[in-house]
């Protein structure tokens, strides 16, 4: 028998929390007074005993593949995270009577006891910048900005109903991406690797990509981060220019056979540190050195597009050496051919205050749909030539939504027009496998200020999302803390049946 | 015979008998007021109440009972009836609670459920309460709509105009491990081989499925039609099979023919053509191939686009 490791000692010990103990006692006490076993059934219908689903990797192999638990209908995930988050009233959500009462003032019943980012006073309302125009056979609303998705607006699925609880980017963010709004959870592409392995052992299987060299994203690195799940589940940042990952090419003078001993001693010395101490994260470590030895090849080769031909390059927009987010929208078919399942691409820019230059809906808004639109719709096109959409999932959309009213920061007239953080409504579109296309889904009122139709919250979507990976998002969890933590946390999700294929 | 000296404060016999009958009775009907549940079921089980059940299909089995489970009973249930109702069951739900009923069929203005489930979120009456999710709008029509016409145990869904449509709810199959392990042993050994030879590109669909994916894509160009060939013991049980960018040619075309469980194709920028095609044409399972980058032609693709499988590449060869 293997001898007792101190630090999965350690553990067990740190697990025995009080709620553990609490637990167990009120269970023993109730067990003397009811009729456990007639409870049982109520209980297990409810979901709300469902046993947490068994993820067992080899701790030499954390990233080997695992089938999910349920037929999956999409293999991959491809998420477009537009941070700042994008007007829904100025792309996707056409309200003719906002338009109507452009420049009157906001109703009072809409301001009272709500509290906003910048806006004070009684704003003004504010009609959409653009007009807006039925698309497709679905007949889908779109507004003029995004010429190219438009073609393939038959393919979408556009959710108009999203709500979210948190006003401010960086937490509304990590609610979008971790399905917390605090620091210290996992995200959706940690989750998704925890429980289905990495198909390409040569990539990583959480590969995240940014629009710009110099911007960050509001959450940073958390975004993608794997919290309390072991971190070799954690999203590596990739790049289109120069290296695709930073410090993974051998330094000068250094050869491949040089760094594969330098490797070995190195693996050998975490091999007795595991054997002594027990971590796994030890051997995760071990399991991360091999796969960026292995990823000096493949990395290279899947983010290099100058292997596109030059009329690929041209339908995306690509052009090799920049940094831009019709590169990485490129490369995420790239990597989606080569088995990475969750790519995640962030964009951002679409902050629209009407504060600087770049951040008003008549300017900002319209250099990032010139910058997104084309790449976006090609990458549709480009995966449905390939077949590949059928078991892809494609995610779009930002953090939050944006009011209805023209943002007045300092309740003053602003030099350019812009909306303020509106988390009571925003819209999303998904696309691919397992997704009923050509429609879309919920409502908001008049105004476009509240859901009155069909809300679909952000918690909604994750159980949605991990249902079509093949997971039921009551047992996807992992011990921390005491809690079996879930992506979707602990207010009951529904999956958004509606928009199932 | 004199009668015997009674004791004192002494009752007759007659006259303990009726105390004894008026504190019993007292005490039933205590309980009986205090517990309507509990009173229907006495006087249905002695017969004097007739048993009323919803009929299965009928608009209240379908629409307001599961609206009913899912938000109320955890309160107004088996388990717990606070203020003594109960909304596990048609009969319950009819009788009311403490307060008497809680619905008045055909008047839903009148009846203290629908008031309850309207009130505002903040209301400390409103029901279900703060920290419960709350019944949606479309869920309150179907309520109020029910009790509109009559609040009814047998009237069918298609009597009750402009219900909202009716939302399916996904659940998941319930998983049988013994039954997966019995569906995979024919080919456990020859899978065991496959993956110790190909690791990582021959996978399970699930893990409540026998049935495999082969996706071979991830060896590019050292995957060939020999490397193919040698998957052919698991043909009945392949649905998918990505061979994009490997160096399977027209000489796999045999081989791919008898994949029988094929669902899913796909040979992008490989060096397969019409050949490879027409010999797909036996496979009745296959749904989606995709021929983008090969020498494919519209002609050959014809006939699986008119067994409505989805073709991927416009069959131009390039």
């Amino acid at each position: 028998m293997m001898p007792e490791s101190p630090f999965l000692d350690q553990c067990r010990l740190t697990a025995d929390t009080r709620r553990h103990f609490l637990g167990w006692g009120m269970g023993g006490l109730g067990a003397f007074f009811l009729n456990a076993a007639a409870a049982e059934p109520n209980a297990a219908k409810n979901g709300a005993s469902a046993a947490a689903l068994q993820v067992q990797h080899d701790p030499s192999a954390p990233l080997s593949p695992l089938p999910p638990p349920f037929a999956p209908k999409v293999r991959r995930v491809i998420y477009l995270h537009m941070g700042g988050s994008p007007s829904q009233l100025e792309l996707f959500d056409h309200k003719p009577e906002l338009t109507k009462f452009n420049g009157r003032d906001c109703p009072e019943v809409f301001l009272k006891g709500k509290r906003f980012a910048f806006i004070t006073g009684v704003p003004k309302l504010l009609g959409s910048m653009y007009p807006f125009h039925q698309a497709g056979q679905s007949g889908s609303w779109i507004s003029d900005r995004l010429p190219h998705l438009e073609k393939m607006i038959d393919d979408m699925c556009i959710i108009k109903s999203m709500r979210t609880d948190q006003f401010n980017h960086a937490p509304a963010q990590l609610l979008v991406q971790t399905g917390d709004p605090r620091l210290g959870h996992a995200s959706l592409g940690s989750w998704v690797t925890y429980g289905l392995g990495s198909e390409n052992q040569k990539l990583p299987g959480f590969i995240v990509m940014i629009s710009s060299s110099s911007t960050t994203a509001n959450a940073g690195k958390p975004l993608w981060g794997s919290g309390f799940l072991p971190s070799v589940y954690q999203g590596v940042q990739c790049r289109t220019a120069g290296e695709p990952v930073l410090y993974l090419d051998n330094p000068k003078g250094v050869s491949r056979a040089e760094r594969r001993q330098v490797l070995d001693a190195v693996d050998e010395i975490n091999r007795v540190t595991y054997a002594e101490f027990g971590n796994p994260e030890t051997v995760a470590r071990i399991a991360q050195y091999e796969m960026s030895f292995r990823m000096q090849l493949e990395a290279s080769d899947a983010m290099d597009i100058t292997r596109e031909p030059a009329h690929v390059l041209a339908r995306y927009g690509a052009e090799p050496g920049k940094t831009s987010f019709a590169n990485n929208c490129l490369v995420a078919r790239r990597l989606a051919e080569r088995g990475v399942r969750f790519i995640q691409l962030y964009h951002w820019g679409w902050d629209s205050h009407g504060t600087p230059v770049d951040q008003g809906l008549n300017v900002g808004l319209v250099d990032c749909c010139h910058a997104t639109d084309q790449p976006t719709a090609a990458l549709l096109a480009d995966l449905k030539e390939r077949g590949l959409l059928e078991d892809t999932l494609i995610v779009w959309g930002g953090e939050f939504g944006r009011t209805p009213m023209q943002e007045n920061r300092g309740g003053q007239e602003m030099k350019y027009i812009g909306r303020d953080h509106h988390p009571e409504a925003f819209s999303m579109w998904l696309a691919g496998g397992g997704i009923k296309s050509g429609i879309s889904h919920g409502a908001t009122d008049d105004l476009g200020y509240d859901v009155v139709r069909d809300p679909v919250e952000v918690r909604d979507l994750h159980a949605t999302m991990l249902y079509l990976l093949g997971f039921d998002s009551r047992t996807l969890s992992y011990p921390y803390q005491g809690l079996d933590q879930k992506l979707t946390g602990v207010k009951p999700a529904r999956i958004v049946s509606e928009i199932l294929a | 015979m004199p009668s015997e000296p009674r004791a004192p404060g002494s009752l007759s016999a007659p006259l303990y008998l009726l105390c004894v009958a008026l504190v019993t009775g007292l005490a039933i009907a205590t309980i009986m007021a205090l517990r309507p549940a509990f009173a229907h079921k006495v006087l249905e089980m002695v017969g004097l109440e007739t048993r009323q059940q919803a009929a299965s299909g009928s608009f209240y089995a379908v629409r307001v009972a599961p609206l009913f489970a899912q938000h109320c009973i955890s309160c107004h249930g088996e388990n717990r009836a606070k203020a003594e109702l109960r909304l596990d069951s048609y009969a319950f739900a009819l009788r009311g609670g403490r307060h008497g009923a809680v619905i008045r069929p055909g008047e839903p203005a009148a009846s203290e459920l629908m008031t309850r489930i309207t009130l505002p979120a903040g209301d400390d009456k409103a029901m279900p309460p703060e920290g419960k999710t709350p019944l949606s709008p479309d869920d309150v029509t179907v309520i109020r709509l029910w009790i509109a016409a009559g609040a009814s145990p047998t009237l069918p869904p298609s009597a009750i105009k402009g219900a909202p449509r009716l939302v399916a709810e996904v659940t998941f199959p319930d998983s049988n491990p013994a039954a997966t392990r019995r569906q995979r042993a024919p080919l456990a050994s020859v899978m065991q081989q496959l993956s110790a030879r190909y690791p990582g590109i021959i996978v399970y669909e699930s893990r409540n499925s026998a049935d495999l994916e082969l996706n071979a894509a991830l060896r590019g160009m050292a995957f060939t039609d020999a490397d193919l060939k040698a998957f052919l013991p698991l043909r009945g049980r392949i649905v998918l099979m990505d061979l994009s960018g490997t160096a399977v040619s027209d000489a796999s075309a045999e081989t791919l023919a008898q994949m029988t469980a094929l669902k899913t194709l796909r040979l992008t920028n490989t060096k397969t053509g019409d050949a490879t095609v027409s010999a797909l044409a036996s496979l009745k399972s296959l749904r989606s191939l995709t021929v983008t980058g090969t020498g494919a032609t519209k002609p050959a693709l014809a006939s699986l686009s008119q067994r409505s499988v989805a073709v991927h590449g416009d069959g131009d060869a390039d």
